[in-house]
């Protein structure tokens, strides 16, 4: 037993980012709004649909506008509507301290929710433009104080939504493969310093789950492609275009093994070959992408990382121990390969 | 009808045949694959004419059938004299330098050739020949390497097709990268790009020279 702890402590981690990915909800939210109007210089209601959270009719629930870095436009009135639907209202200036139109982010506060936002959430437009006077005339409103409500709760993202629990399957894949696949090249260095037949039945049950992680990895990928970006598939994204040439490197291998009749010599090329394309896969898959300049994928192309505000605490709490489980899982599932085909020789070995 | 079954007959081995050999076909798949890929990622970013794509497609084709023969020509008693009279660095080494020349010339041919009767749109023409010169030190490493490999197997040709493309790929997606800056006027920051490719280059190189006695000692 005592060679097997890390066997359970993959299934009680691999249980438990599957639980916690599927049980925690995720922070509130604004999903979608209809605004009245977008001149200025007139009051302007709009609808707001938010997610996730449980006003009550009576509430008090503060909203802003956020004008530019200093100033703010404050709602004159909100209305709740049911647990999830607010009307606010502006009473909007004539002159904005903005340029002519723009999309406005807009801040909701109160105390049962805390603080939460949406990017480019209001359009307005104004006739002309002046900054300097539109200052001067700003009117003078109390200011709303930001009280965080503390909770384990996953950050809600526009686009990607419930989805971002994806992030406990699909990143964890990747990690996992090249975790496995560096075995697979470890296992071929030591064939290759001593030949035995069991070091090369490593490398290649590990190389074979190490391809099935990759593709599993595009498969959670390409799901999650679906619901966000609108599409299976796409060859203009460069982690997908490079991710499928790793995976055709390592079909390789196989179609290599499939040629050469000679078992030992089978095994000593097939050991270079393995060696040769996580040599060449490494720079594929972390260099290449970064010399593109465009990707879809968060961290690339100017588009934020996962790392900073995107990946918060309590999204870590799942997803390291995710990474760690998964690897654990895949090592687990390599060394049932290992021995099933160390049987298999066995046993082909008898019948000769 | 009676001479028609023959025939039929034929075509029905061939395709057992091609089905025995799977990888053969495979091989073919490969082939239109890295064509359209390498095609479709160049194309996206020019607005012009295609170039870039349709340069790095040619220098591609070339410089696989230039080299598949580097280890295929010489049969197996050749080898085993090379094996006698130098080490197995000193072969590789060897074969590397030959066939980098090779593919250096093969390349600047086709850029001579691309000039005279398409066009040539190049304005950093020394960031070109340092682009080619050193996606030619890629080519040569992993194409000598590979045919190393392939020889190791009876269908020599296809397994240059199946283990080189993908392999070559990261390298051609960077020279693509480099042309293009090579193609605009005013381009300043190729230097991160080029040290980029010189360190693959040069880790290929490492690898190689530690592999490739275990390939040659049968």
């Amino acid at each position: 037993m005592k060679k097997h702890w890390w066997k359970a402590l993959a299934v009680l981690i691999v249980i438990y980012a599957i639980i916690a990915g599927l049980l925690i909800p995720l922070k509130p939210g604004i999903l979608q709004i209809k605004q009245s109007g977008i001149n200025s210089g007139q009051v302007i209601t709009t609808e707001v649909n938010t997610y996730n959270t449980s006003y009550k009719v009576g509430d008090k629930v503060d909203a802003y506008l956020k004008i530019n870095d200093k100033v703010k436009l404050y709602s004159t009135s909100s209305q709740i509507l049911d647990k999830a639907k607010l009307k606010l209202s502006f009473d909007v200036p004539a002159l904005l301290p903005q340029v002519k139109s723009f999309d406005y982010t807009l801040v909701m506060v109160d105390a049962k929710h805390g603080p939460f936002l949406r990017p480019s959430a209001v359009t307005l437009k104004q006739e002309r433009v002046d900054i300097e006077k539109a200052l001067s005339s700003w009117p003078k409103q109390n200011e709303v104080a930001l009280k965080f409500v503390d909770g384990t709760k996953f950050p809600f993202r526009a686009v990607l939504y419930e989805s971002i629990r994806n992030t406990f399957y699909h990143v964890p894949m990747w990690f996992a493969m090249v975790f496995i696949l560096l075995a697979a090249m470890i296992y071929s260095i030591k064939y290759l310093r001593k030949p035995k037949s069991s070091y090369d039945i490593a490398a290649r049950s590990l190389t074979a789950i190490g391809v099935l992680l990759g593709v599993l990895g595009c498969l959670t990928g390409s799901v999650w492609a679906k619901g966000t970006w609108g599409t299976w598939w796409t060859f203009q994204e460069i982690k997908l275009n490079v991710s499928a040439i790793a995976l055709l490197i390592y079909f390789a291998y196989f179609i290599l093994r499939s040629a050469i009749q000679d078992d030992e010599q089978k095994a000593r090329v097939a050991s270079v070959y393995n060696i040769f394309a996580f040599v060449a896969m490494v720079p594929l898959l972390f260099v290449v992408p970064r010399m593109v300049a465009s990707s879809l994928h968060p961290g690339n192309g100017g588009n934020p990382g996962f790392g900073g505000e995107d990946l918060d605490n309590t999204l870590r709490m799942v997803f390291y121990p995710a990474i760690i489980g998964w690897t654990l899982f895949s090592f687990w599932l390599a060394q049932l390969l290992y021995r099933y085909e160390l049987l298999r020789e066995k046993v082909e070995e008898e019948f000769d | 009808m009676s001479s028609l079954s023959p025939i039929w007959e034929l075509i029905k081995l061939e395709l057992k045949l091609e089905w025995r050999m799977k990888y053969a076909l495979a091989g073919a798949i490969l082939y239109v694959f890295t064509t359209i890929f390498v095609l479709y990622t160049t194309l996206q970013n020019e607005q012009t004419i295609p170039w870039n794509a349709l340069f790095w497609m040619v220098a591609l084709f070339i410089t696989v059938n230039a080299v598949t023969k580097s280890f295929a020509s010489s049969g197996s008693s050749d080898n085993l004299y090379l094996y006698q009279l130098s080490s197995a660095h000193q072969v590789i080494i060897a074969k590397i330098i030959y066939n980098l020349f090779l593919v250096f010339a093969l390349l600047l041919l086709s850029y001579a050739a691309f000039s005279l009767f398409i066009v040539n749109p190049i304005q950093h023409n020394n960031l070109f020949l340092l682009t080619i010169f050193l996606g030619s030190i890629g080519f040569s490493l992993v194409l000598t390497f590979v045919s190393a490999i392939s020889n190791k197997t009876k269908n020599n040709a296809v397994f240059m097709a199946i283990l080189g493309f993908p392999l070559i790929i990261p390298i051609i997606l960077s020279l693509v990268k480099l042309t293009e800056k090579a193609l605009e006027s005013s381009s300043k920051e190729y230097l991160n790009d080029i040290a980029i490719l010189a360190a693959i280059d040069f880790i290929l190189f490492g690898v190689i020279l530690i592999l490739f006695p275990f390939l040659w000692k049968d």
